[in-house]
C-alpha cells in the first residue's frame, strides 16, 4: 500500500467539501476517483499534495504519516500532479517547462549557475538528457522549443503530463487528464497513462468524467458524492452499485 | 539570405544549449564586442564616451537588475533607484573606511548591501502581489533616500549631503580618463550580463519564470516560493547596487542623494517596458533607446531649424521628449508588451525564412 487516506474532512467555512473520506491506493495500480460535479474530487487531490489542508484525518504515504502537507514537501516525497485547467508556465518553452519538473533533483547553487562552471553545466546537460527521454516518450519532439502558450490544448495537456513525469514521481495525480479532448487525443492520453504505469511502475490516481475511459484503464474506483464516499471497488462493482447509479441519475423523491 | 542555420547540425546537448546556437549570431556578437571594446574607446570622442556611452551601460545594468526581478520573476518594483543609491553610497563608504579593500571588492560588498536591503523590502512579496507590492517597494524608495539624507554616516558628515566618489584605481592603474572609465564600466557590465544570461538559462532562471507564470503550479512541483522570491530580490538588488556604484564612480563623480529619486526608478522601469521584460537584450535595447532618443531628438530639431529656418525652442524639444516617451510606453504596452527585444526576435525569425517564407 503506497497511500492511505483515513477519515479526511475538509471544510471551507460552512461548505463541507469532504466528510470522513477514507480509501487506499495500492502500489502500482491505476486508481480512479469519480463523482458528479462538486463531489469533492479535486479537493481530494488538493489535500493529497498539500494545496489544501484538511481539518481532520490522516494521510499515510509510503509509511510516513501526516495531517498537514506542504505542497513542496509533497513534491519532494515523490507526489506529482497535473491540473484540471492546465497550469503550465505559459511564457516558457516546452523544454523549459519540463525541465522545471526536475528542479528538486538539481543541486548546484546559483553562483555555479551564474558562472556556468563545470558542475552546473554538467548537471544541466544530464537533466536535459533525462528530459529528452520524456519528450521522446510523449512524442513531442517537434515542439520542444515552442513557447507553451502557442500550443493547442491537447498538446498542452501532454506537456503538463511531461512536467509531472520529469520529477520521476512515485505517485502521479491526474486531474481530468482528458477533459476537452477529442476521441483520438483521449486514446493517445490513455495510452500514455497506461505506458507510464507499466514502464515506470508509477502509481496513478486520476479523476475523470469519461466513464468509458475510467472503466477501461483503472484497476479500482472510488466514488464521491457531496463530499462523502459512496462506493469503492473494481469498475465492475461500481458500475452495478445502486447508490452510484442514484447519484449520477438522481432518484425520485 | 545570409541569416540561415541550414547546414549547422548540433550533435550534442551542449551545442544546442549555447547562448547563441546560430553561427551568424555568434559572429555578430563577436563583432559587437570588438567594436565596443576596441573601436569605440579609440575612435569615440570624450563627450560621447563620458556623457552617453558610459551612462548608457550603467543604466542598462540597472535595467538588467530590474528585469531579473520584474521581467523574469514577475515581482513589480519601484525601488530600483533606492538600490542604486545603497550601492553608490556604500561603495563610497567601503572605499573611504576600508581603503585596503580595493575598488572591486568594495563594489561587490556594496552590491551585497543593496541585496540585503532588497531582501528586507522583498519580504512583503511573500504575501502581496502586483500593484500592492509596487507600493511596498515605493516605501523602500522613500525610506532609503530619507536614511541617506538624514544619517550623516552615509555621506561622511558632509555638510551639503553630497559625496565625491574616490578615483577608481585597480592594481595601480588609475581609471581617470573618459575612455578608461568607459572600458571599466563596459567590462563590469559585460561580465555581469553574461552571468545573468547563464543564471536565467539554468535552474534559477526557470524557477523565477515559473513563479512569474503560475505560482501555485510552481510550488506544487517543488519550487520553494519564499527562497525563490527572496533570491530574485537579492540578485536584482545586487545588480542595481553595482550599477549604482558605477554610476557614482565612473559617471557622476560628485553624487547627491537626490540623484536617486523616484524619477530614476520610473525611467529604469520604462527602459524594461520599451526594451522588453524578461529579456537580457531588452535591458540593453531599452537603456539605449531612452538614453539615445533625446539626443536624436535634439539633432533632428537642429536639422529642422537649419532646413526650415524656423526657430525651435529648447523647452519645446524637451516637452516633446516627454510626450513621445509617454506615447511610446502606451504603444508598447498595448501592441508589443515584450518590447523591442520581441520585435528583434520576430525580425530574426522572419529573416531565417526570407525571401522564401514557405
Amino acid at each position: 500500500m503506497i497511500l492511505s487516506v483515513e477519515n479526511v474532512s475538509l471544510a471551507f467555512g460552512g461548505v463541507r467539501a469532504l466528510q470522513e473520506v477514507s480509501f487506499d491506493v495500492q502500489e502500482h495500480e491505476v486508481r480512479a476517483i469519480i463523482g458528479p460535479n462538486g463531489a469533492g474530487k479535486s479537493s481530494m487531490l488538493n489535500v493529497l499534495n498539500g494545496v489544501y489542508h484538511p481539518q481532520t484525518g490522516k494521510i499515510r504515504f509510503r509509511g510516513e504519516e501526516f495531517t498537514d502537507m506542504e505542497s513542496h514537501r509533497a513534491a519532494a516525497m515523490g507526489i506529482a500532479r497535473t491540473f484540471q485547467n492546465i497550469a503550465l508556465f505559459k511564457g516558457m518553452t516546452v523544454l523549459d517547462n519540463i525541465m522545471t519538473g526536475r528542479n528538486l533533483k538539481m543541486r548546484c547553487s546559483f553562483l555555479h549557475q551564474a558562472l556556468w562552471l563545470g558542475p552546473a553545466k554538467r548537471e544541466e546537460l544530464e537533466h536535459r538528457r533525462a528530459v529528452e527521454e520524456i519528450i521522446d516518450f510523449l512524442e513531442i519532439q517537434h515542439i520542444r522549443k515552442t513557447p507553451v502558450g502557442r500550443l493547442p490544448y491537447g498538446l498542452q495537456k501532454r506537456v503538463e503530463l511531461g512536467r509531472a513525469l520529469a520529477a520521476e514521481p512515485k505517485l502521479l495525480l491526474l486531474d481530468e487528464p482528458m477533459a476537452g479532448m477529442n476521441l483520438e487525443e483521449k486514446q493517445d492520453m490513455c495510452r500514455f497513462i497506461l505506458d507510464v504505469n507499466e514502464q515506470f511502475g508509477t502509481t496513478i490516481v486520476l479523476i475523470e468524467h469519461d466513464m468509458g475511459v475510467v472503466m477501461d484503464i483503472s484497476n479500482r474506483v472510488v466514488v464521491l458524492d457531496y463530499g462523502r464516499k459512496i462506493a469503492d471497488g473494481t469498475p465492475e462493482e461500481v458500475r452495478n452499485n445502486q447508490r452510484v447509479i442514484d447519484a449520477y441519475l438522481g432518484v425520485a423523491h | 539570405m545570409l541569416y540561415r542555420e541550414a547546414g549547422q547540425f548540433k550533435s550534442s546537448y551542449a551545442e544546442d544549449q549555447q547562448i547563441f546556437p546560430i553561427r551568424q549570431d555568434r559572429i555578430a556578437m563577436g563583432v559587437l564586442l570588438a567594436v565596443a571594446f576596441v573601436v569605440l574607446p579609440l575612435a569615440g570622442n570624450e563627450y560621447w564616451l563620458s556623457a552617453i556611452l558610459t551612462p548608457l551601460l550603467i543604466f542598462a545594468l540597472a535595467a538588467l537588475g530590474l528585469n531579473i526581478l520584474t521581467g523574469y520573476a514577475g515581482q513589480l518594483s519601484l525601488g530600483t533607484a533606492a538600490f542604486m543609491a545603497v550601492g553608490a553610497f556604500m561603495a563610497y563608504n567601503f572605499v573611504l573606511r576600508m581603503p585596503w579593500l580595493g575598488i572591486l571588492p568594495s563594489f561587490i560588498l556594496a552590491g551585497l548591501c543593496a541585496a540585503a536591503v532588497g531582501v528586507v523590502f522583498g519580504l512583503p512579496s511573500l504575501r502581496i502581489k502586483g500593484f500592492y507590492l509596487a507600493v511596498a517597494t515605493l516605501a523602500c524608495q522613500f525610506f532609503v533616500l530619507w536614511a541617506i539624507q538624514r544619517i550623516g554616516w552615509f555621506t561622511n558628515y558632509s555638510s551639503s549631503g553630497v559625496i565625491t566618489a574616490q578615483q577608481v584605481v585597480i592594481l595601480g592603474v588609475p581609471f581617470d580618463t573618459p575612455a578608461r572609465k568607459y572600458l571599466f564600466t563596459l567590462t563590469v557590465v559585460a561580465l555581469m550580463a553574461l552571468a545573468a544570461k547563464n543564471l536565467m538559462r539554468s535552474e534559477t532562471g526557470r524557477a523565477f519564470m515559473a513563479v512569474r507564470d503560475m505560482d501555485v503550479a510552481a510550488s506544487v512541483i517543488g519550487i520553494p516560493m519564499m527562497k525563490t522570491k527572496l533570491l530574485a530580490f537579492a540578485i536584482s538588488s545586487f545588480y542595481c547596487g553595482v550599477a549604482g556604484a558605477l554610476h557614482a564612480f565612473a559617471y557622476l563623480g560628485t553624487v547627491e542623494p537626490e540623484a536617486y529619486s523616484l524619477e530614476l526608478s520610473f525611467n529604469i522601469l520604462f527602459m524594461i517596458v520599451i526594451g522588453g521584460a524578461g529579456s537580457i537584450l531588452g535591458s540593453f535595447l531599452g537603456a539605449a533607446f531612452i538614453t539615445l532618443f533625446p539626443i536624436f531628438l535634439n539633432l533632428a530639431s537642429d536639422w529642422l531649424q537649419n532646413v526650415t529656418g524656423i526657430e525651435i525652442q529648447h523647452a519645446v524639444v524637451s516637452n516633446l521628449r516627454v510626450i513621445i516617451f509617454g506615447a511610446l510606453i502606451i504603444f508598447f504596452l498595448i501592441v508589443e508588451p515584450l518590447g523591442l527585444a520581441r520585435l528583434w526576435q520576430i525580425t530574426k525569425e522572419k529573416l531565417r525564412l526570407w525571401p522564401f517564407p514557405h
